[in-house]
């Protein structure tokens, strides 16, 4: 298959038969619990150089305890998977932690921006599909993916992708190549000790992103009985042998929203996204990243009250916990 | 005309945008104005539009207030027809089951091709980082017909974008999608600004001016692009917003004015 044209950005190129041999040894399908707190579920699977990915994002359920913890623990040179962001790149570069963005959707905020232009944080660029797609050819385990988005444009152009002749058709067709994170940090609605995981509620692409990645935490809102996951089976979204650790974390998306069960704290996103530079970043890092050791500390920092009013401000409840 | 609008840009925009919406048809929705719209048209104009999300609603009748970055949240996704994930929404795309797809522009060319990455001509050095293509590529690429809205501003009206996000017609050439491997018969459809209505000549592939705001000429439009369009022989006057629509926008849907602004 000739290849036309080549985009000059950068993808994380993996063997297919390395990443499946990486699966067979180091992915266990024993049932282990494995639980454990944030502090040494990121401890033991993020290190500097880490190709990470997240899930759902915008403001919604994204795995923001994680995330806060990934910078206390000073994680470097992270090269992060952007798609459908608003919270969580800007958190991790505002943190010092990204030397990369695959970019699917960058925001928000003056911080990322600058440490784009200034040069600081790397870019490539892609789209939030092409993004969700390498994660599927990731999880299949096959190297890329065809597409007919990104042809014809510079997004194409700064990406990694490729343009090709059908070999079936004769047209052309835009591969992306699979990508397999070595950590994904992904917050759900529930799990049991083992990893079965339930999300409610639309997303990008969870078990996708669990079945590429090398390594998988979850944060979850709530730990519940394998018997109730076995009882009703069809709402696991993520198996459990995907799963490397299970960290318990209710309200692990604040100041975002778990749909159905707490809405936005919006006045903790205006300080957030105010901080429009470098000195009231670091202070908003420094009260709510840095001032507290763990994520069991931070909600004793928002408060109960707030908490509670969070709750009682998500009133719709259908079609997630109904 | 001297007498001031008794609405915003923003707000006839909107009601443009939500008058031309055709029910029974799937519409692919980025944040912003064209969520605003789709919620408009459906509650006055297109009851059965399906409003598709990237990140996995189809078909919701969002709850409103709207509220600032109100994406993929319960509101967002309320009595929705199924919630499913980004990867099967954009094989829906691709698979020519999304009709329409309703987007925002930093920068516009004469074909349509938009820009929401970055200003500047060095891409590792850029003047201003924007958010980049989301799913706006997806939307352009794969929907059978794009819209665009934006505020109209001369500097956003540029003969070549700085950075080609997602595609138009591209060089305007002939089948020139076609040949860049994109799906056949689709491609960019309308612009609706705060100044006028565009659509695309089916030759040249040029944005051609076909519609008026009110009060405003075709030498105002023109005076306010970097480059200067096909005009249609004949131009509509396009209706301001009706009472009705801007009691909708201020009273239900959006009462913060996140989005609609203030007069």
């Amino acid at each position: 298959m000739e290849v036309l044209k080549s985009g000059l950005g950068e993808a994380l190129l993996q063997d297919v038969d390395d990443v499946r041999a990486w699966m067979r040894d180091n992915k266990s399908r024993a049932l282990v619990d494995k639980r454990m707190d944030e502090h040494e579920a990121v401890e033991r699977f993020v290190h500097d150089g880490d190709y990470l990915s997240y899930d759902l994002s915008s403001m919604v359920r994204g795995p923001m305890s994680l995330e806060r913890e990934i910078i206390r623990q000073g994680k470097k040179d992270l090269w992060v998977a952007a798609k459908f962001t608003l919270l969580d790149t800007t958190i991790l570069v505002a943190g010092g932690c990204v030397s990369k963005i695959d970019v699917g959707f960058v925001g928000l905020g003056r911080t990322l921006f600058s440490a784009i232009e200034q040069g600081e944080v790397e870019t490539v660029e892609w789209s939030n599909g092409t993004l969700a797609l390498r994660h599927l050819a990731g999880a299949m385990g096959v190297p890329f993916l065809p597409t007919r988005a990104l042809l014809g444009t510079d997004t194409f152009k700064h990406s990694g992708a490729r343009v090709v002749e059908d070999p079936f058709t004769g047209k052309k067709v835009c591969l992306v190549p699979a990508v397999n994170p070595d950590a994904a940090i992904i917050h759900v609605n529930q799990c049991d000790i083992y990893g079965n995981a339930r999300i409610f509620g639309p997303s990008i692409s969870p078990l996708e992103t669990a079945m590429a990645s090398k390594r998988v935490i979850l944060s979850t809102e709530e730990i519940i009985d394998t018997e109730q996951i076995k009882r009703n089976p069809g709402k696991t979204t993520i198996p459990y042998y995907l799963v490397d650790a299970v960290v318990l974390a209710p309200f692990g998306a604040h100041p975002g929203t778990v749909p159905g069960l707490y809405a936005y704290d919006t006045e903790n996103l205006d300080e957030f996204f105010s901080a429009t530079d470098a000195e009231a970043m670091q202070r908003y890092l420094d009260k709510y990243v840095y001032g507290v050791s763990s994520h069991m500390e931070y909600l004793e920092l928002i408060g109960i009250e707030k908490l509670m009013q969070l709750k009682e401000a998500e009133r719709i409840r259908e079609g997630y916990y109904q | 005309m001297n007498t001031k609008p008794n609405y915003t840009d923003v707000e006839l925009m909107i009601c443009l945008a939500a008058r031309s919406i055709e029910d029974n048809r799937t519409v692919f929705i980025g944040y912003g104005m064209p969520q605003l719209a789709a919620i408009l048209a459906q509650r006055l104009y297109a009851p059965n539009i399906i409003q598709v999300y990237e990140y996995g609603a189809i078909g919701p009748e969002v709850a409103t207030p709207f509220r600032r970055n109100m994406m993929a949240d319960a509101r967002n996704s309320y009595r929705a027809m199924a919630w499913t994930t980004m990867n099967p929404i954009i094989a829906m795309a691709s698979a020519g089951l999304i009709d329409y797809g309703i987007l925002g522009a930093a920068q516009l060319d004469p074909y349509g091709n938009i820009n929401s990455t970055l200003l500047g001509h060095d891409y590792h050095r850029p003047q201003l980082r924007f958010t980049g293509s989301g799913g706006g590529n997806e939307v352009a690429s794969l929907c059978w017909r794009t819209v665009v809205i934006m505020r109209h501003q001369k500097r956003k009206f540029v003969k070549k974008v700085d950075f080609m996000t997602s595609p138009g017609y591209l060089d305007g050439s002939p089948g020139a999608r076609e040949r860049a491997g994109l799906p056949r018969g689709s491609g960019p459809y309308w612009v609706i600004t705060s100044m006028g209505l565009f659509d695309f000549d089916q030759e040249t592939r040029r944005m051609r001016l076909i519609g008026l705001a009110p009060g405003v000429t075709s030498e105002g439009v023109l005076e306010n692009m970097g480059f200067e369009p096909l005009v249609a022989d004949e131009l509509k006057e396009l209706e301001p917003p009706r009472l009705e629509e801007l009691e909708l926008l201020r009273e239900e849907i959006d009462p913060d004015r996140v989005i609609i602004g203030r007069v």
